[in-house]
């Protein structure tokens, strides 16, 4: 008994999200009228508390960045989650505040839509937090079941309902898969557990099965990779992205876009560093290690290449976003292909500099979508003029995104290409060069759009809240640009705290 | 009957899963499709934990099953809401003729 109350202790962060969920439900059933932005207000506010413990815990949390025992057999308490958790605290609250921001948007916002934001919440906190491959794909599931119900969420918007169809069919489909592909390896190693299944017990690990049956090893490992690249969007799992981020309300796109492909990459980074990565299986199965590295490296070649050159093409800008999410895929991909700490360390802090690049691009989006009444390119014309604050944001947010000094875009790329290189990947780091230069093309055509051009007087106005949010982001990604140090430094600790082997002191 | 016969059962299971959502153009089709996926693995999961190589005595297969019935259920609501709502707005539950977002 006492165990379980001690156990609730680690567990605070989850449970105070849970009852915030239940607040919001019950709050939404007793109050009068339809205004319910006082539910997104304390959705925001419930994110700085919860913010406020995680940092205690990280802090609480040794020198190893993790608490020694597994939380009732399950969670795991490590730096690594914390900072994932930390992540889809801050993005949920800049995606509830363009929620509460937007007047179109705060229309919809009935109590349900923050209630269903924050079970995803609950979702990714668990999943980034657990060894147990049964959390693992409970929190996921959650995670997803509340994200098809947001992608939904305007109910008579023919688009929204085609999104929601497609995002369950495929992500139904894709779970379904996944599962198959964990029972097989549960079926191979005789646990759920990824460091018992890396390690292996009596001699059953992944790579001693590797040894004496590759084939059903292998048929495991890529149907459960095939679930995790649907979830990041890596081709060939990507191609439900586009449709369903241009159909999505736009705060939920933002939040997929961000929050949930972040934490997808969390899991990946767990199952990659848990089964292949555990020192002395190099020794005893290089083909088994290196292979994977090999399909990560080109799933990453690909993505970038086909998420640019779709981009391309793209006249619409929210479907131009969705293609350049999934190019950013394919760069965070580096790191995992590099199959070092170091490379883990990259992939985390390029998602850091992804959430302020990217949340920003979003809320320019809808702020854009509210005062030209479009989604087109086009329809952008002149506009840098009229509304100078937020388009300079916007160059600001794209100067990162193509990954260009002096944003913290730039400094992403640049821990990540090195650690591609000294991973002895330096063919892949070119291919992600000459990416980055193709990437300028499409966003240059954005403030080509925004500033080379005639106004036409059709637009209406801007919200200021959005603005000064969309603002606050574009000066982060600067100052977190010129200072990278600390998130640096939260990165490693983060990543370290995984159990691989510690970086060494190069830079 | 030994493992062999609940993996190869578990296997066609799966391969019909995906054979039904490739050809089947109505959803409720591709819904079943899924849900006959995620019995294969469960078929999997209750089959290593009895044959398998897990200790004696442990339940974590069979636990691994009863939660992915639920998560199976738990998605099909969902997936039936949101198919109601597409035939509410399109007049049909064709994945092809809900065709707004493409290039």
């Amino acid at each position: 008994m006492n165990d379980y109350i001690e156990a609730l202790g680690y567990l605070a962060p989850e449970l105070a999200l849970t009852a915030l969920a239940m607040v919001i439900l019950v709050w939404d059933l007793l109050k009068k009228g339809r205004d319910s932005s006082h539910l997104g207000y304390a959705t925001v506010a419930g994110m700085a508390v919860i913010a406020w413990m995680l940092l205690g815990q990280w802090d609480s949390l040794g020198d190893s960045g993790r608490h020694p025992e597994t939380i009732l057999g399950m969670v795991v308490i490590d730096r690594f989650g914390t900072f994932f958790k930390l992540f889809t605290v801050g993005s949920l609250a800049v995606v509830a505040l363009y929620v509460l921001f937007d007047k179109r948007e705060r229309k919809h916002g009935i109590g349900e839509y923050y209630f269903l934001l924050v079970g995803a919440a609950i979702g990714i906190f668990f999943m980034v937090s657990t060894n147990n491959l049964l959390l693992l794909m409970l929190g996921l599931e959650l995670l997803s079941l509340a994200s098809y119900s947001l992608a939904g969420f305007h109910k008579g918007d023919k688009r929204s309902a085609e999104a929601a169809l497609k995002y369950i069919v495929f992500g139904g489909l894709s779970a379904g898969v996944m599962l198959y592909g964990i029972s097989l390896l549960y079926g191979l190693t005789g646990t759920i557990d990824l460091n018992a299944m890396g390690t292996g017990s009596e001699g059953v690990g992944l790579a001693a099965q590797f040894a004496t049956s590759p084939v059903p090893v292998a048929v495991a490992v890529v149907l459960v990779l095939a679930g995790f690249a649907y979830k990041v969007s890596v081709v060939p799992f990507h191609f439900w992205t586009p449709d369903v981020y241009q159909g999505a309300p736009t705060p939920v796109t933002t939040f997929l876009a961000v929050a949930s492909k972040a934490a997808g990459f969390a899991v990946l980074l767990r199952f990659i560093g848990a089964l292949f990565m555990v020192e002395g299986v190099q020794e005893t199965v290089m083909a088994y290690s290196e292979r994977i590295g090999l399909l990560l490296a080109i799933l990453a070649a690909v993505t970038m290449t086909l998420g640019n050159l779709s981009a391309l093409r793209q006249t619409n800008l929210k479907r131009m976003l969705a293609y350049s999410s999934i190019a950013h895929a394919g760069y965070v991909m580096i790191g995992l292909a590099a199959m070092t700490t170091q490379g883990f360390s990259a992939a985390v802090f390029y998602l850091a500099a992804y959430y302020f690049m990217n949340l920003g691009a979003f809320g320019f989006l809808l702020y854009f979508e509210g005062a030209a009444g479009s989604e087109d390119v086009a329809s952008l014309k002149g506009l840098g003029w009229r509304y100078p604050v937020v388009s300079i944001a916007m160059v600001v947010f794209l100067i990162s995104l193509t990954g260009l000094p002096p944003t913290v875009g730039f400094y992403g790329k640049l821990v990540l290409f090195y650690a591609g290189v000294d991973a002895g990947l330096a063919w892949l780091v070119v291919v992600a060069g000459l990416n980055s230069a193709l990437s300028l093309f499409y966003y240059f055509r954005i403030v080509k759009s925004l500033f080379l051009a005639q106004a036409d007087d059709k637009s209406g106005d801007g919200e200021p809240g959005l603005g000064g949010l969309i603002a606050v982001l574009s000066v982060a990604t600067i100052v977190v640009g010129l200072f990278s140090g600390p998130l640096q430094r939260w990165s490693d600790s983060g990543t370290e705290s995984l159990g691989l082997p510690p970086l060494e002191e190069s830079k | 009957m030994g493992l062999g016969a609940y993996v190869a059962v578990s296997a066609a299971l799966f391969g019909l899963g995906i054979v039904t959502i490739i050809s089947r153009r109505n959803i409720i089709y591709i819904l079943m499709g899924i849900e006959m996926i995620l019995n294969a693995a469960n078929i999997n999961f209750v089959a290593f934990n009895r044959f398998g190589l897990t200790e004696a005595g442990s339940l974590e297969g069979k636990m691994f099953a009863v939660f992915t019935i639920i998560l199976a259920a738990a998605e099909a609501a969902v997936a039936l809401a949101i198919v109601l709502n597409v035939f509410h707005l399109f007049d049909s539950i064709k994945p092809s003729e809900a065709d707004l977002l493409r290039e």
